[in-house]
């Protein structure tokens, strides 16, 4: 019974894998034409040195894109996640910095009050959003000054500096040139394909993006899987602060300000509708290679900080311009 | 000591909250700051209270902004002083043209102005018909010691770049300038200069894209430390000891960089007695001194490692 409700009000519920494999293709086409192009025209895009740059420098906003793609795969927005980044960043750079705590215990107790403040934070504003049906643009608005509050409050606006050695080792840690934090984010990447693809959770996202109420009507609680997408954003944002601190062995409360823009920016550059529905965790590792190649070769390149803003926003507007014809023509 | 902290910036959200600046016959002073969410700044909050507690001779009320740029607040704030009725109004204004309409409204109401930290455009002043004179530190020579540091190091020829603060703020733009003095003076090789807009992870990953382009970058300087540090981290994964760093600000972080050399210098202008200085020239006004004039140079020093 259930199952058949699912497929009617889950129309693109069969061709999903066709269509997104098509749309996955062509994002990667245009990753791959930016690449050819700065290759060419510049002398050390695809050095080795330089990849690793680019893996290092997408991974917080990659962790960040991979939590954000769940909230907008339900129809909502995060914007709270720099913030939470930040406030999460900070938690853990108090905890960390506390006296009396050997290195792992301390690295440890960093990890744990860093997921659990983003996870509350997501949490609250899930739960917030859910119950009273209320916009999640506004709810998570209001977060984003709670949680950069906290964070300037826990911190005293102080930067948190002295972490142990062997956090500082894992920020720059490489396995064959791959930093060992982006393979964190690509874990994070393959598990959230799974579960938005293989288990019922899963399908059950795309199913409230679609029509929440006919996956009410087929007897689920929307409340919790909602909540459950607004959290699962907001353990992201604790990763990413991890990742944060490790990789510059301080904790900053003026963190990723403008981060949930860059992640918002790649999931919908990595085609998942803002509508919801309709999209996948794929696109976003793809979105977010774009915007980190971009930045980073359009510097190679050697183009003022001015163009390269503008022309980061012309791709993103290109990016949504080109997704309203492929949602046209998949609709046909 | 952080209770005290806390209860005293309890204390004035109250007493701003109330509206009665006069409690009793002590002067009155609102002294109004750039962000508070900056190092800097909050230092310098934390300097003008324990410098209001020592002399007890005035009475403190602090208001800060919500960001660097919202100076929208800042304007309120003036409003709301002079309605109160302040002696004195010490500001370190958010944006140098955009503040002098209302400061000059607060002069006409017999309030004492005393502009800090960031000088109002002149062209603005002459326009308003206004004469305040600025006490504050000059920014552009502060860099200026930094990159003279960094040249004397490199010798003519050395190839720098340049990590800048957020375009359009006038302390970037001073210390950009102080910065490309240096490199005049040094015959140094400017090879890049990028905004990071004051922030780690961003001077991090900028300073990556750079040295990549250009492998053979001898010296870096960062016009804040915050961005020094990114640009520590990002030689450290490059594996690169042979770059020389100088910052700007003495944050307490970028302490231990200097003494063990992954720094060269940084310029400490003393933020936390800024404000405090500049409510001791207020005051003397208010009590009947002379006007002040011109440029009263606040103290800047280079710190580098003993």
């Amino acid at each position: 019974m259930t199952t058949q409700v699912l497929s009617e009000t889950m129309p693109n519920a069969t061709r999903f894998s066709v269509r997104t494999a098509l749309q996955n293709a062509g994002i990667g086409l245009a990753l791959l034409a930016l690449i050819l192009f700065f290759s060419v025209f510049t002398e050390h895009f695809l050095t080795p040195n330089n990849i690793t740059n680019i893996l290092t420098q997408i991974t917080i906003n990659l962790v960040l894109a991979v939590g954000m793609t769940f909230v907008i795969l339900i129809g909502g927005i995060d914007l709270s996640v720099g913030s939470v980044m930040a406030f999460a960043a900070v938690v853990a750079g108090k905890a960390i910095t506390l006296p009396g705590f050997g290195p792992a215990e301390a690295i440890a107790l960093a990890v744990v009050a860093a997921t659990l403040t983003g996870v509350a934070c997501g949490m609250i504003n899930g739960v917030i959003s859910a119950y009273w049906a209320l916009p999640s643009f506004i709810i998570t608005l209001g977060m984003l000054n709670i949680a950069r509050g906290a964070a300037l409050q826990v911190s005293e606006a102080q930067t948190i500096y002295s972490f142990p050695y062997a956090f500082e080792e894992f920020g720059s840690a490489m396995i064959y040139g791959v930093p060992v934090v982006f393979l964190v984010a690509l874990l994070l990447v393959l598990v959230a394909w799974f579960v938005l693809n293989f288990t019922v959770f899963g399908r059950l996202l795309y199913g409230i993006g679609n029509n929440e109420e006919a996956v009410r009507l087929a007897g689920h609680s929307v409340y919790w899987y909602k909540v459950a997408a607004f959290t699962i954003c907001g353990f992201t944002a604790g990763i990413a602060a991890i990742v944060y601190m490790a990789r510059l062995n301080i904790s900053s409360p003026i963190a990723g300000i403008g981060f949930e823009l860059n992640a918002i920016a790649a999931v919908i550059i990595g085609g998942t509708s803002l509508s919801g529905g309709r999209g996948s965790v794929i696109g976003t590792l793809l979105g977010a290679f774009i915007i980190g190649v971009l930045a980073n070769g359009l510097i190679l390149i050697g183009l003022s900080d001015f163009m390269r803003q503008m022309i980061t926003g012309v791709v993103i507007i290109v990016a949504v311009v080109l997704d309203h014809y492929r949602a046209k023509y998949a609709s046909k | 000591m952080k209770l005290l902290k806390i209860a005293a910036a309890a204390a004035t959200g109250l007493a701003l909250l109330a509206g009665t600046a006069q409690a009793d016959d002590k002067p009155v002073v609102g002294l109004i700051m750039k962000s508070l969410a900056n190092e800097f700044f909050q230092n310098m909050m934390a300097g003008a209270q324990a410098h209001e507690e020592k002399r007890g001779d005035y009475k403190l009320l602090a208001v800060g902004m919500q960001n660097e740029t919202d100076f929208e607040s800042q304007i309120n704030a003036v409003e709301n002083f002079i309605t109160q009725g302040v002696d004195a109004i010490v500001v370190a204004p958010a944006d140098s043209r955009a503040m002098v309409r209302p400061l000059k409204k607060a002069m006409e109401a017999g309030i004492v102005v005393v502009n800090f930290d960031v000088a109002l455009d002149a062209e603005a002043k002459k326009q308003q018909n206004i004469e305040l004179a600025f006490v504050g530190p000059d920014n552009r020579g502060g860099a200026k010691l930094a990159g003279d540091a960094l040249g004397k190091k490199l010798g003519a020829g050395g190839k720098v770049v340049i990590i800048e603060g957020n375009p359009g703020a006038d302390n970037a733009n001073e210390r950009r300038l102080g910065f490309e003095d240096s490199v005049a003076e040094f015959e140094l090789e400017l090879l890049d200069s990028r905004t990071a807009h004051w922030e780690t992870e961003e001077a991090n990953t900028v300073f990556s894209n750079m040295l990549t382009a250009h492998p053979d970058i001898q010296g870096v300087m960062a016009a804040n430390d915050s961005m020094a540090i990114g640009v520590v981290k990002a030689l450290e994964s490059a594996g690169r000891d042979d770059i020389i760093v100088v910052g700007f600000d003495n944050i307490p972080a970028v302490s231990p960089m200097i003494s063990d050399g992954r720094m060269l210098a940084t310029v400490d202008q003393f933020g936390t007695d800024m404000a405090a200085n500049s409510i001791d020239l207020a005051l003397e006004v208010v009590k009947g001194g002379p006007q002040l004039e011109g440029w009263v140079k606040t103290p800047i020093e280079l710190v580098v490692a003993n």
